[in-house]
C-alpha cells in the first residue's frame, strides 16, 4: 500500500478536467473563465456564478485512501459528489472502472450508486424512522434484495464494525461515533468497490475521531476498498492518506503523498497549512542525511563509523532520534549493509524543525 | 517594593480614580443636562430638572405636566409628540361629542315640552344631563392623562432622538399648522354629526329619487345624507334583464330574456348579485349533470359510511367505539369515552350524533384522498406551491359560514352539500401539513438515499413520507376536528345532526335543547381529538 505500488495498477477512479459552476448562465462563464482566466471574484460579479470546482483532474488507483483536503468552501464536497453525481458537472468527465459515469441513464445510474459505490457524510444522515440493521440494508432494499438475504448480509456488516447487538435498536439511542459506524456500515453492506467519505469524522470529538480513524485504516487494510476522502483536516489526511490532493478556491494545488506535501510544499498556501504538521512520522532519514560522500569530503567520516547505530534510509525521524538520544555519534544510514548517509544531530534538529 | 508599599500604593490608587471619577461624573451630569435642554428648546429648565428626576427615579407618582394639561393636544403638537397628540384630541373629541349631543337632546326636549308629551321629555332630560356629565368627566380624565403622560411620553421621545436625531425635538409652529389641519378636518363634522338625527339609507334613496323625480330637496337634507350618513351610492345602473332557462324536449335548455319592468335604476351591488345569480343558474342549466354526478357520489360515500353508523345497533357500534378508545389512547382516555358515549345515549342523542359523526368521516376520508397528494405536490415542486399555497392563504381566512354559499349555489341543501362545504373547509391544513412535512426532510438525508440508489418513487415512499409521518398526522387531527366544525355549521344548509338540533333550538329559542346538544358536540370533538392525538403519540 504505498505510493510506489498503487501507481503502477489501473485507476479505479478518473477524474478528468472536470468544472462545477453554479448559476444560472454557468456556461457562459466557463467560457470566459477558459478564455480570459477570470478569478471567483470577477466570476460572481460578471455572471452572477459561482465557481465550485475549477479544472479538476486526477485518478484514484485501486484500493488506494485518496484524500482530498481543503477549508470550508474549497469545493471539496462538491468535488466528491461528482463522483457518484450527486452533482452533474458543467464540464468534464468521470470515469469509474472505465465507464463514464455522464454517459449513464438514469436507471444506470441507480445501479452504479447502489452496486459499486457506497458513501458515508458528515452529518451520518441515517434514517430516524429505522432501526440500525435496516438502515444498514438501505441500499440492498433500494435494489429489492429479499429480506432474509439484507438481513444476512447486513449482519455479516454490523459485525465488520463492531455493532454486535446494535442491530434492532433505533439510530436516535446511539452516541454519534456509534451512528457513524452505522453509516459506514451503511456504505460497506452492498460491498461496493469504491468508498466515497466526504468528513466522516468531522463532527464526533477528537478522541472517537482518533479510534474511529484506526478502525477504519485497519479496516481498509483488509478490504483494501478505493477510498476517496474529505478532510478540513490536514493530520486527519496525513494518517489516512495513500496520497493527498490539497484543494483551495476549487483547484487542486498540490497532490502527492504524506511526505511530499510536508517536505515539499507547492506553494506558500500550502506550506502554511504543513507549518504546524509533526514531521516525525512522515520525514524519512535519506531526507534529512547526507550523502557519504558529501560527508568524507568535510571530514567527519571517521573509521569508528561501525559502532555508530545505524537506520535504514526509510527510517522516520521519530525513531532516529530515538537512535540519537542514547549515543554522541552520528547516526549512519545503511541501505544493505552499505553506508549511503550520515544523520549528525545538527542535521536531525533541522530536519524536525522543517527547514532541511 | 514590599507588600506593605504596595498596598498603601494601592489604596492611594483607589482615592484617585474615584475622585477622578466624581470629577468625570460631575462633567457628565452637565453634559446630560446639556443634552435635555437642546432637546427640550423651550422651557429648557422644567425639562432637563424633569428628566433628571426620572432618570434617577425621584419622579413622583402623582406628578403633572401643567402646561400639558392645561394645552392638551396643541401641547402635544407643538412639542411633536404625535401619540400624545392623538390621545389627547381623540378624548377631547369624545368630550365635545357628548356635549353635542347634551344639545342635540336639549333642542330636542324643547319640541317634546311644546308636543306636550311628558314620556319624550323625561326620557329626553335624563339623556342631556347623561351626556353632560359624561362631557365634563371625559375632558377633565382627559387632561389628567395627558398632563400625567406628557414628561414620561416626552422623556421617550427624548431618548428615541438620542438614538436618532431626526426624531422631533424642541417646537415647532410648522407642527401647529399640520395639527390644525387634522382638527379642521375632523372636529366640525364629527361635532355637527352629534348634534343632528341623521337621515338612514332608505331615507338617503328616497332623497335621491325625488332628485330624480326632479323635485326639490334642501341643501340641508343633501348635505346630511352626503356627509352623516352612509357612504353616498355613486353609479346608477339599469336593472339586468330576467333570464330563464326553458326546458326543451331533448332534455337541452334555452336561455330566454325577458326585458326588465323595473322603472327605477339600482346600484352595483344590486345589479351584480342579479348577474351573479344568472351565471349560476347557467351553470347549473347547462352543466347540471356534473353537479348531479358529484353529490350522487358524495351521498353514496355518506350511505356507506351512514350504514355503518347508523345502521348497526347502539350496543355493537359503542362497543367498538369503547375497544378503539381503549387501544389507541389507553384506559383513562376510554373512561371519558364512555362517559360521553353514556350522556349521548342518555340524553337520546345517539342517531343524530351518529349521523354527525358519519359526516365527520366522509369529510375526512376526502380530504385525506385529496389532500394527501396535493400536499406532497405542494411540498415537491415549486409551481404546485406557487399555485395551491395562494389559494390555500385564501380560503383560510374566509370565515366558515361563506363557505355555505357556493356550495348551496351549486348543489343546492341537504347533506352532500354540507360534506362539500365542510371537506372545503378542512382541506388546508391537511395540505399545508403534509407539504411541511416533506418539505422537513433534511436535504441531506434525501442525498444520502439519492446516493445509495433511490428511484423517486423510492425516495418519495421510503424516505419522504415516512418522516413527514407526524407532520402528516397532525393535519389529519386538524382535518378531524375542523370537519366536525363545519359539519355543525352545516346544518344550516340541511346536512342534520346534532349542529340541526342547535339551529332549530336558536331558532325556537329554547336555550336549554341547544345547550344540551351543544356539549354532546363538544364531548364528541374532546373524545376525538384525545384519541387521534394519542394515536399519533404512541405511534411516534
Amino acid at each position: 500500500m504505498n505510493s510506489k505500488a498503487s501507481a503502477t495498477s489501473k485507476p479505479v477512479i478518473q477524474v478528468q478536467d472536470v468544472w462545477k459552476i453554479f448559476g444560472d448562465r454557468a456556461k457562459e462563464a466557463l467560457a470566459a473563465i477558459r478564455e480570459n482566466n477570470l478569478s471567483k471574484a470577477e466570476v460572481l460579479e460578471k455572471f452572477e456564478a459561482v465557481v465550485g470546482v475549477r479544472e479538476v483532474s486526477f485518478d484514484v488507483h485501486e484500493s488506494e485512501i485518496f484524500c482530498i483536503m481543503g477549508l470550508s468552501g474549497s469545493g471539496k464536497s462538491t468535488l466528491v459528489r461528482h463522483i457518484n453525481r450527486l452533482i452533474e458537472p458543467t464540464h468534464g468527465d468521470i470515469l469509474v472502472g472505465g465507464d463514464s459515469v455522464g454517459q449513464l441513464n438514469a436507471k444506470q445510474l441507480r445501479l452504479l450508486r447502489a452496486d459499486r459505490i457506497g458513501m458515508v457524510f458528515q452529518n451520518m444522515a441515517l434514517l430516524p424512522h429505522r432501526t440500525v440493521r435496516d438502515n444498514i440494508a438501505f441500499a440492498l432494499e433500494l435494489r429489492n434484495v429479499d429480506t432474509y438475504t439484507r438481513m444476512q448480509l447486513a449482519d455479516k456488516v454490523i459485525d465488520t464494525v463492531s455493532l454486535q447487538g446494535y442491530g434492532d435498536r433505533m439510530p436516535s439511542e446511539l452516541s454519534g461515533g456509534m451512528q457513524q459506524r452505522v453509516g459506514l456500515a451503511r456504505a460497506l453492506a452492498a460491498d461496493p468497490e469504491i468508498l466515497l467519505m466526504d468528513e466522516p469524522f468531522s463532527a464526533l470529538d477528537p478522541l472517537i475521531r482518533r479510534g474511529l480513524q484506526d478502525e477504519f485504516l485497519e479496516l481498509s487494510k483488509v478490504m483494501g476498498k478505493t477510498t476517496l476522502f474529505i478532510t478540513h483536516d490536514l493530520d486527519e489526511a496525513i494518517r489516512m492518506g495513500t496520497r493527498i490532493a490539497i484543494m483551495k478556491d476549487g483547484i487542486i494545488v498540490q497532490i502527492g503523498t504524506p511526505e511530499d506535501i510536508v517536505t515539499a510544499p507547492a506553494d506558500d498556501y500550502v506550506a502554511d497549512f504543513v507549518k504546524g504538521i509533526s514531521r516525525l512520522k512522515l520525514v524519512f532519514a535519506h531526507t534529512v542525511m547526507q550523502p557519504v560522500g558529501e560527508y568524507q569530503q568535510r571530514g567527519g567520516l571517521t573509521d569508528n563509523n561501525e559502532q555508530w547505530p545505524s537506520a535504514h534510509p526509510e527510517a522516520d525521524l521519530d525513531s532516529l532520534i530515538s537512535l540519537a538520544v542514547d549515543t554522541d555519534q552520528p547516526i549512519a544510514i545503511r541501505e544493505d549493509n552499505n553506508l549511503v548517509g550520515v544523520v549528525t544531530k545538527d542535521a536531525l534538529l533541522r530536519g524536525i524543525q522543517g527547514e532541511s | 517594593m514590599s507588600s506593605a508599599e504596595s498596598q498603601t500604593n494601592e489604596s492611594l490608587a483607589d482615592v484617585a480614580a474615584a475622585q477622578q471619577h466624581a470629577q468625570e461624573s460631575g462633567m457628565a451630569d452637565r453634559e446630560i443636562k446639556q443634552a435635555f435642554e437642546n432637546f427640550a428648546e423651550a422651557n429648557p429648565e422644567y425639562y432637563s430638572r424633569t428628566f433628571l428626576k426620572i432618570q434617577q427615579d425621584k419622579l413622583s407618582a402623582l406628578h403633572l405636566n401643567l402646561s400639558a394639561m392645561i394645552g392638551g393636544f396643541v401641547w402635544a403638537a407643538l412639542r411633536g409628540n404625535w401619540m400624545m397628540f392623538w390621545i389627547g384630541f381623540i378624548l377631547d373629541m369624545m368630550a365635545a361629542a357628548n356635549l353635542g349631543l347634551f344639545y342635540r337632546y336639549t333642542v330636542a326636549k324643547a319640541a317634546a315640552i311644546e308636543a306636550e308629551k311628558a314620556f319624550l321629555v323625561e326620557r329626553f332630560s335624563s339623556w342631556t344631563i347623561k351626556h353632560l356629565i359624561a362631557a365634563v368627566v371625559i375632558f377633565i380624565i382627559g387632561r389628567l392623562i395627558i398632563g400625567w403622560m406628557a414628561d414620561r411620553s416626552y422623556y421617550k421621545q427624548y431618548s428615541a432622538w438620542r438614538i436618532n436625531s431626526a426624531v422631533n425635538s424642541g417646537v415647532s409652529k410648522k407642527r401647529w399648522i399640520i395639527a390644525g389641519l387634522i382638527v379642521t378636518l375632523v372636529a366640525p363634522l364629527t361635532l355637527y354629526r352629534s348634534t343632528q338625527d341623521a337621515p338612514d339609507q332608505r331615507a338617503c334613496i328616497k332623497q335621491v329619487r325625488a332628485v330624480q323625480d326632479g323635485k326639490q330637496v334642501s341643501f340641508k337634507d343633501r348635505f346630511d345624507c352626503a356627509t352623516i350618513s352612509e357612504v353616498p351610492t355613486l353609479t346608477w345602473l339599469k336593472r339586468p334583464d330576467k333570464l330563464q332557462f326553458v326546458r326543451n324536449d331533448d332534455g337541452t335548455r334555452t336561455e330566454q330574456w325577458t326585458p326588465s319592468t323595473a322603472k327605477r335604476p339600482v346600484n352595483v351591488n344590486t345589479w351584480l348579485s342579479e348577474k351573479i345569480d344568472q351565471s349560476i343558474d347557467r351553470a347549473k342549466a347547462h352543466y347540471g349533470h356534473v353537479f348531479d354526478g358529484i353529490t350522487k357520489v358524495l351521498r353514496t360515500l355518506l350511505n356507506a359510511i351512514e350504514a355503518v353508523f347508523v345502521g348497526t345497533p347502539w350496543p355493537v357500534t359503542a362497543g367498538i367505539f369503547l375497544l378503539i378508545s381503549y387501544h389507541f389512547a389507553g384506559p383513562k382516555i376510554t373512561v371519558f369515552t364512555a362517559t360521553t358515549l353514556v350522556y349521548l345515549g342518555y340524553f337520546g342523542f345517539w342517531q343524530t350524533a351518529m349521523s354527525t359523526v358519519s359526516i365527520v368521516i366522509a369529510s375526512t376520508i376526502i380530504c385525506i384522498v385529496v389532500g394527501l397528494p396535493l400536499g406532497v405536490w405542494v411540498g415537491k415542486s415549486r409551481h404546485g406551491s406557487a399555485i395551491v399555497t395562494p389559494i390555500l392563504d385564501v380560503m383560510q381566512t374566509i370565515p366558515s359560514f361563506v363557505y355555505l354559499l357556493p356550495a348551496v349555489a351549486f348543489f343546492s341543501i341537504g347533506k352532500p352539500p354540507g360534506i362539500l362545504a365542510t371537506v372545503i373547509f378542512a382541506m388546508p391544513p391537511m395540505v399545508r401539513l403534509t407539504a411541511l412535512g416533506i418539505k422537513q426532510v433534511p436535504e441531506s438525508t434525501k442525498e444520502a438515499a439519492l446516493a445509495f440508489g433511490a428511484s423517486p418513487r423510492q425516495l418519495l415512499t421510503r424516505v419522504e413520507l415516512p418522516l413527514a409521518t407526524p407532520s402528516i398526522m397532525a393535519g389529519v387531527n386538524q382535518v378531524v376536528m375542523m370537519s366536525l366544525s363545519m359539519a355543525v355549521i352545516a346544518a344550516i344548509i340541511g346536512a342534520g345532526g346534532l349542529g340541526f338540533i342547535v339551529v332549530d333550538a336558536l331558532g325556537q329559542s329554547q336555550v336549554g335543547r341547544g345547550m344540551l346538544a351543544g356539549i354532546a358536540i363538544a364531548l364528541i370533538a374532546m373524545v376525538i381529538d384525545r384519541i387521534v392525538q394519542r394515536a399519533n403519540r404512541s405511534e411516534q
